[in-house]
């Protein structure tokens, strides 16, 4: 069985700043990291092939620097790398990528299983997998919590606002996973060590027959700000008992509580 | 390599480690380099000071392609009093003159721009990951344990800093004692280009480096810096830890403080802090080095207390740099001999004897004996402040003969003996 973990290398959001003359982000100090919800689906890959045996490729369309995430997406237990590198992917429409990724998963072939995250830690839009499913002509179960395989039956369970959902599905399917599916490893230092010996490609657009009108965005992205939230400076002083009230009251008002 | 061992591992990629991981690579050596923070650096505090001549031995003008901040050609060191400053200030052309020069760099992007070229030069890294132990063979270390994972190598070079846990475990030294080291607080505090150009006199890539003694620390021994970077600045306070522990003074809150100084406060006005770290720096020199190896084993940089602090000046990249390239020259000579015991290993030491990093160390060893003396943080800022604001202030009244004005501050303050005391410690230790 081959499983492929589908994976955007982002910026990591605890680095960005907002300039606090025009609220734009300053990226130039953030640190790149694999996203965390895919970091679930690379676990999630890795988990089935512990327990029942498969191959697991780690996959990812970027620009550039995003191959430097390859060794990091081995060492968390996928058995081949594959990058695809085109640098007009930066801040790409989520059709786009998509597309990218269907034709990479179509040339690596015979594929039972494709793990997605949720959605991006950075624009977190939600598209990629189902739209990946439709282009491969699969099925596709969202936000899951829980899988279970027998056989070519996945058994999934979806985590929905308003409950939980099981479904069965005969393979091959799209998965996309939510961040409370596992706990994705930290390598260990020989898993680190073993990256770097496992098989890595970079594939370009030419390689899987995409012409570059294929791959034009729809979506323009205009800009990116920062929203601040201003705080309201509200001081309550005198009695307590008559100041808790106050409290209470205006957090009813602001439906806090 | 086979499979399971290394030539060498090198604990810790500062620039001890960073650099012996590149020169054992760049010999052909199988060499591990394993770093505990995320990424190279993004453990370390986040601004220092380089001076360039001893990366410049082993990468020739390192600067053009590593990520520097500024050159410092403006040297400021200033007295602080409560409310004022005494400031020395040195502008040369001469002091940017390559290679006898300095950078202002950021640690994060600098440490993982030198582990980067070891990588590129064919070391093996793994960042993410502690190492917990040393493995032992025959009385000798043969390797290195971190988590569940074992691996083996004819040597370890334990470059992990001021803290080494490594040296410890290889009972090459005990704890750290608190009169040996200095803890510091640093913060980066964002600033606009032109604004430290225009604030620090500054044109283009130009740097200023700025010491304060005095008021700063409260009067317990250490100081401050402020070193400007490209779009920003790295500011703070060096505290001898001893010295704090006694005084009982809160760093935090001195740092704070500090800020609001009247000859620091414009400096930073309109700043914003971004990042903030606190770190020990060894400071006790030869008189706190460890034993330098054991069979299979050697320690380099920090790890080894190879610091130079005068006072004026924090010198420790410098000599991490020198220190872990003799490492590696160690490492390699055993490999021809293909012996790792310690008696091959002891070579380290002849090295380093016959480097800088020993003439350096030995020229600055009475340095931490006159920063322990209490006058330099009080009396002294406090003399020169008020002797040349009496100089300088038109009161209306008949004026003081200047000589007389100097002694009646001396008497005030201190004493000629106590004076003469700092004076010859001065002249012995720098
Ligand atoms: C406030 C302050 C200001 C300073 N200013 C200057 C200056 O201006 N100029 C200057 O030259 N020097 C300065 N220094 C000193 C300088 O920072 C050090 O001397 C220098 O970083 C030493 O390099 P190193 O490679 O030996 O150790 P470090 O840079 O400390 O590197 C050690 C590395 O080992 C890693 N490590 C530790 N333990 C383990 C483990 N068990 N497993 C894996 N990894 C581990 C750490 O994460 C770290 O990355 C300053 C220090 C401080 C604290």
């Amino acid at each position: 069985m081959r499983i492929i973990a589908c994976y955007k290398y982002v910026l990591d959001e605890q680095d960005l700043k907002i300039n606090p003359e025009n609220k734009t982000l300053a990226t130039d100090r953030a640190a790149w990291k694999i996203s965390d919800y895919d970091r679930n689906a690379i676990e999630e890959a890795v988990r089935i092939k512990e327990q029942l045996g498969a191959t697991v490729v780690a996959l990812t369309a970027g620009p550039a620097q995003a191959k430097a995430s390859l060794k990091d997406a081995l060492a968390r237990g996928s058995d081949e790398g594959i990058f695809i590198q085109e640098d007009a992917l930066r801040g790409a429409d989520p059709a786009v990528t998509a597309r990218i990724l269907a034709r990479a998963i179509e040339k690596i072939g015979d594929c039972d299983l494709v793990f997605c995250g949720e959605g991006a830690s950075d624009d977190y839009a939600q598209q990629v997998g189902p739209r990946l499913a439709v282009l491969l002509g699969w099925p596709v179960v969202t936000y899951v919590n829980r899988t279970q395989l027998e056989g070519s039956l996945l058994k999934a369970e979806r985590k929905l606002d308003n409950g939980m959902e099981l479904v069965e599905i005969e393979l091959p399917t799209v998965v996309t996973v939510t961040g409370d599916i596992n706990v994705p490893r930290i390598p260990s230092l020989k898993q680190i060590m073993s990256a770097g010996k496992k098989p890595m490609q970079t594939w370009t657009l030419a390689d899987l027959g995409i012409t570059p009108d294929q791959i034009v965005s729809n979506l323009r992205n205009e800009s990116v700000k920062g929203a601040v939230v201003e705080r309201k400076r509200q001081i309550f002083k005198g009695d307590p008992v008559e100041t808790v009230s106050q409290v209470v009251a205006a957090l009813i008002k602001e439906g806090t509580i | 390599m086979s499979e399971e061992k290394f030539d060498c591992i090198i604990v810790g990629a500062g620039p001890a480690g960073s650099t012996a991981a590149y020169e054992l690579a760049r010999q052909g050596l199988e060499v591990l380099l394993v770093e505990k923070g995320d990424k190279p650096g993004s453990k370390n505090m986040m601004g220092g000071r380089l001076y360039c001549y001893s990366l410049h031995r082993i990468i020739p003008n390192f600067w053009e392609e590593a990520p520097v901040e500024r050159r410092v050609e403006k040297e400021e060191l200033s007295f602080l009093t409560e409310h004022g400053a005494m400031t020395i200030s040195l502008d040369n052309e001469v002091l940017g003159e390559a290679p006898s020069h300095s950078y202002v760099v950021l640690r994060a992007d600098f440490d993982a721009w030198l582990a980067g070229k070891a990588e590129e030069a064919g070391a093996m890294i793994a960042t993410g990951i502690r190492v917990d132990d040393l493995l032992w063979a025959g009385g000798k270390v043969c390797g290195i344990k971190a988590g569940e994972d074992e691996i083996l190598s004819d040597v370890v070079i334990a470059a992990d800093g001021v803290n080494s846990l490594l040296a410890q475990r290889a009972g090459l030294r005990g704890e750290l004692r608190p009169e040996h080291v200095s803890v510091g607080a640093k913060s980066v505090i964002a600033l606009p280009e032109k604004t430290i150009e225009d604030r620090f006199c500054l044109r283009g890539n130009e740097g200023a480096a700025r010491l304060f003694v005095g008021a700063g620390t409260k009067g317990a021994p250490g100081g401050g810096f402020l070193y400007t970077n490209k779009e920003s600045v790295s500011f703070g306070l060096v505290f001898n830890l001893g010295a704090l522990i006694k005084a009982g003074v809160s760093v935090a809150e001195a740092v704070e403080d500090f800020k609001f100084h009247p000859a620091i406060r414009p400096l930073l006005e309109g700043g914003e802090v971004v990042e903030y770290s606190a770190h020990l720096v060894p400071e006790a020199g030869l008189a706190m080095k460890p034993r330098l190896f054991t069979g299979g084993m050697l320690v380099a940089g920090d790890a080894a207390g190879f610091v130079i602090n005068t006072g004026f000046m924090v010198r420790g990249m410098d000599l991490a740099v020198t220190s872990g390239a003799l490492a590696a020259k160690a490492v390699i000579a055993a490999k021809e001999k293909g012996d790792f015991s310690a008696d091959t290993l002891k070579i380290y030491e002849d090295f380093l004897r016959q480097s800088h990093v020993y003439s350096d160390l030995e020229a600055y060893k009475n340095v931490p004996e006159l920063l322990e003396e209490p006058d330099m943080y009080t009396t002294l800022p406090a003399l020169v402040v008020d002797i040349l604001t009496d100089l300088f202030k038109v009161k209306g009244n008949p004026p003081e003969r200047v000589q007389k004005m100097v002694m009646r501050h001396i008497r005030q303050k201190t004493s000629f003996w106590k004076l003469a005391k700092i004076g010859w410690k001065g002249a012995r230790s720098i």
